[in-house]
């Protein structure tokens, strides 16, 4: 079962989507800041990352690079949710080192096709 | 006669030719003749000397010795006495007793006479009479030694009227260099005039005389100097063809009138003033009237001849000069005063400059805005005056240049006291005659502009956050309820209770058309406050429009449309900002979508030119119930959805068409539309394929999340 980190700290989007998630077979797990994101995912329990890029402690961003330069976690595939369309985000997000990028609200079945391309094959 | 005596005469003769030579004028010259033949050595004690006034013919006493009771200027009218024969015939004539003679007058003397004619070039222009008590005192010698006497008399008077002549040609000379130099030293028109009528009086010896000034306007004259006439007349208006003046001023020619109060054309406002004849003439500059002249003479006796009307035309001219060079100094003195006048009420700061970039001028408001008075800024470097060692070398970028073309810009600068000021810089270089001498400049304080474009971008900034952050907030709540009620109906089916689905699709649909009405808004704003950020990069067109579909398919379906992509060519890649195409590409497919019912709807991706011109074209078209020709005017304002009835039954906010066009825009291109009603429409996108980013936003807008 793929284990996603899904980091957010609006507690109804985490609950909404975390849910939408499970019920399609995933094991999701929570982080509700920047910080305790990169902590979380250092752990190396995961497959993949979903990062809200604005979060308090640090951001979605800085996190990322974080995580980009720690060898445990530089591959893990990460992807950037951000806020309506904001032009340059998807390309802030991707220099940040995430792999792909989808905008909120989240329409799931986009979501699902992305997580499914990053997922490593047999996960 | 003993030859001692004769060699006294011979003395005195030698002396009397001697005096009369070193005469300095005809009058010294008749005394001299008249006191050297009075010389006890040649002993004559009745003389008289007579010059023929050459109007009247009358002999005018000049000299006399033995006299004492002739007056002064004694006149003696032609024909009458003795004397008169030797005028006539221009011979000497001895009479040996008086007495007998009837054309004798009586005088003091009554015995014999010689009347020796006084000739000069020729010409008998007097008489010299020697009288005796005695009856027949005169012989021969006196004969020779007067007629040599008179001879020398003559030759000098011949010389001294020479002189006289060319002292009065001198006299003209400097008359007329007088007028041109008061052109310079008097300035006002009628003081020049007063002073060139007042010479010209005395040059043709005249009475008196008038300049009037021509007023082109009025039509008429207007006296504005006179002398002498008997009344004053300045500022008497004459009308064309009134009076001597009014008359040379109709026919532009000089005239001269003998006897004014016979004449037809005399001016009633001459009645009461004593004049005989009148010489006028206009005053003109080439063949244009700007005034006349006019002299008097009040004595019957004077009338005016061909040598007055010489020396009136030789003033003439020369008071038309002066008139029209007082009239043009005015002018331009009038000019000046105007631009000086607009110069120094100007509320713009005003200075002017050398070559050398030091201050020749300011006006008041440079003094004001600057805290330096004129006399503290005239001779200083401007550029130096008014600026800090930082804002230096760009002010005297400005004045550098302002010496070749105009410049206009923005600094600040700094007043006496230190303070600083933003100004608006303009510079113009000053030419004459084509030459550069230096520049002028304007300053313009637009402190208190600068300080409103502060307040208004700070208050437009706050606008925009406010914007950013409230549909921040209207969006998180927002996607709460789209997410639940997605979830909800997801786990609502799974346990078969599928009878609450359709209510939660209501909620899930009235709750994205909220969203995207929320959007739409916030992007309008956006776009009219001029802080719609531009990103561009790079992307794969076909990737692009796959990506739109995802979202745009269910919509196209959802009215059993079918779809029909069509790629002309490879699509290929484009520069550009990607999340608007896509989100331009998102609202043609869904308005086509919205309208279009069991229909088609149709997307044609082509490229066309090369290079920096090179563009793609996205041609959505639809067969959808289309649009009438006042719908299509209308159909890119903001809210202006074809009617409310369409609206009510479409959805939308009106606003889509408007954000692609100011989008399109924004990126170089632009979108055209096609329609007819019941038929379909056809909205072509027409963008550049290598679209460069502009630049023009420069405040970015954040939004978080």
């Amino acid at each position: 079962m793929p284990r996603i980190l899904l980091v957010e700290d609006n507690e109804m989007n985490r609950d909404m989507l975390s849910r939408r998630l499970t019920r399609r077979g995933f094991e999701v797990a929570i982080a509700v800041d920047g910080r305790e994101g990169v902590e979380q995912a250092s752990t190396g329990e995961y497959d993949l990352v979903l990062m809200d890029m604005s979060l308090p402690e640090i951001d979605g961003w800085e996190a990322t690079r974080q995580l980009r330069a720690n060898p445990d976690t530089e591959s893990l595939p990460i992807i950037a949710l951000t806020a309506h369309a904001m032009a340059g985000d998807r390309e802030k997000a991707l220099e940040a080192g995430c792999d792909d990028y989808d905008t909120k609200p989240i329409e799931l079945k986009r979501l699902l096709s992305k997580i499914e391309a990053l997922l490593p094959d047999g996960s | 006669m003993n030859g001692n005596d004769a060699a006294r005469r011979q003395g005195a003769l030698l002396r009397l030719t001697t005096e009369i030579a070193a005469a300095r004028d005809e009058a010294a010259v008749y005394r001299s003749l008249v006191h050297g033949l009075q010389d006890e050595a040649i002993g004559y004690s009745f003389l008289g000397a007579f010059v023929v006034d050459e109007d009247t013919g009358d002999r005018v006493l000049q000299a006399s010795i033995g006299w004492p009771d002739a007056p002064d200027q004694w006149r003696i009218p032609a024909g009458e006495g003795l004397s008169s024969r030797a005028i006539e015939d221009g011979e000497l004539h001895y009479t040996a007793d008086v007495r007998g003679e009837s054309g004798y007058l009586p005088s003091l003397a009554s015995g014999s006479e010689i009347d020796v004619p006084l000739r000069v070039n020729g010409m008998t222009i007097g008489v010299l009479v020697v009288e005796s008590s005695e009856p027949a005192a005169f012989g021969p010698d006196d004969f020779e030694i007067l007629t040599a006497a008179v001879n020398q008399a003559g030759i000098a008077i011949g010389r001294a009227r020479l002189l006289e002549q060319e002292r009065e040609r001198v006299e003209e000379h400097r008359a007329l260099l007088d007028t041109m130099s008061d052109l310079s030293s008097e300035l006002e028109l009628e003081r020049v005039l007063q002073a060139v009528l007042a010479r010209a009086v005395t040059l043709i010896g005249v009475t008196g005389g008038e300049v009037a000034i021509w007023d082109e306007d009025a039509q008429e004259l207007v006296i504005v100097a006179s002398e002498k006439v008997g009344v004053d007349s300045i500022g008497v208006h004459i009308a064309l063809g009134e009076g001597a003046m009014g008359h040379v001023a109709e026919t532009n020619e000089p005239l001269i009138i003998p006897s004014y109060h016979e004449w037809l054309g005399k001016s009633v406002q001459y009645e009461d003033v004593l004049v005989h004849s009148v010489m006028a003439a206009p005053l003109m500059i080439g063949r244009r009237l700007v005034g006349a002249i006019a002299t008097v003479h009040a004595d019957p006796d004077h009338v005016f001849d061909e040598e007055d009307l010489r020396l009136l035309n030789l003033f003439a001219p020369q008071a038309a000069i002066a008139i029209e060079n007082a009239r043009l100094y005015t002018a331009a003195q009038n000019q000046r005063e105007y631009f000086e006048t607009l110069v120094s009420n100007s509320p713009v700061a005003i200075v002017t400059l050398d070559a050398e970039h030091e201050i020749v001028s300011c006006n008041p408001a440079f003094e004001t805005l600057f805290g330096y008075s004129t006399e503290e800024a005239v001779g200083r470097k401007l550029d130096t005056l008014i600026t800090t060692e930082e804002t230096r070398s760009e002010a005297i970028g400005y004045t550098t240049e302002a010496l070749d073309r105009p410049i206009h810009g923005m600094g600040r600068r700094n007043r006496k006291d230190g303070s600083t000021v933003d100004v608006e810089v303009l510079g113009v270089p000053v030419l004459v005659e084509g030459e550069r001498v230096g520049l002028m400049g304007i300053y313009h304080d637009i402190t208190e502009l600068l300080e409103a474009r502060r307040e208004a971008e700070a208050a437009n900034s706050a606008k925009s956050r406010f914007l950013a952050s409230m549909s921040h907030e209207l969006r998180t709540p927002l996607n709460a309820i789209i997410g639940y009620s997605e979830l909800v109906q997801e786990e609502m089916e799974d346990l078969g209770q599928g009878d609450l689905t359709a209510d939660l699709e209501k909620i899930h649909t009235a709750g994205k058309h909220l969203l995207s009405l929320i959007n739409d808004v916030l992007d309008l704003s956006k776009i009219e406050s001029g802080r719609m950020e531009m990103f561009y990069e790079t992307f794969e067109v076909a990737e692009m429009i796959d990506d739109v579909l995802t979202t745009a398919r269910p919509l196209i379906e959802k009215n059993q449309n079918d779809f029909d992509l069509r790629y002309e060519g490879e699509p290929g890649q484009m520069n550009g900002d990607l999340t608007k195409v896509r989100q331009m590409l998102l609202n043609l497919l869904s308005n086509a979508s919205k309208f279009t019912e069991a229909g088609t709807i149709g997307l044609a991706v082509s490229r066309a030119g090369e290079g920096d011109t090179e563009t793609i074209e996205f041609k959505v078209t639809d067969t959808g119930i289309g649009m009438s020709p006042e719908q299509l005017e209308r159909v890119f304002e903001a809210f202006s959805q074809a009617e409310a009835a369409t609206s009510s039954k479409y959805g939308g906010t009106g606003l889509g068409l408007a954000i692609t066009k100011r989008f399109c825009r924004m990126m170089g291109g632009d979108v055209r539309v096609e329609s007819e009603l019941g038929v379909g429409s056809a909205f072509t996108l027409l963008l550049p394929a290598n679209g460069t980013q502009s630049g023009e936003s420069d405040s970015p807008m954040t939004e978080t999340d």
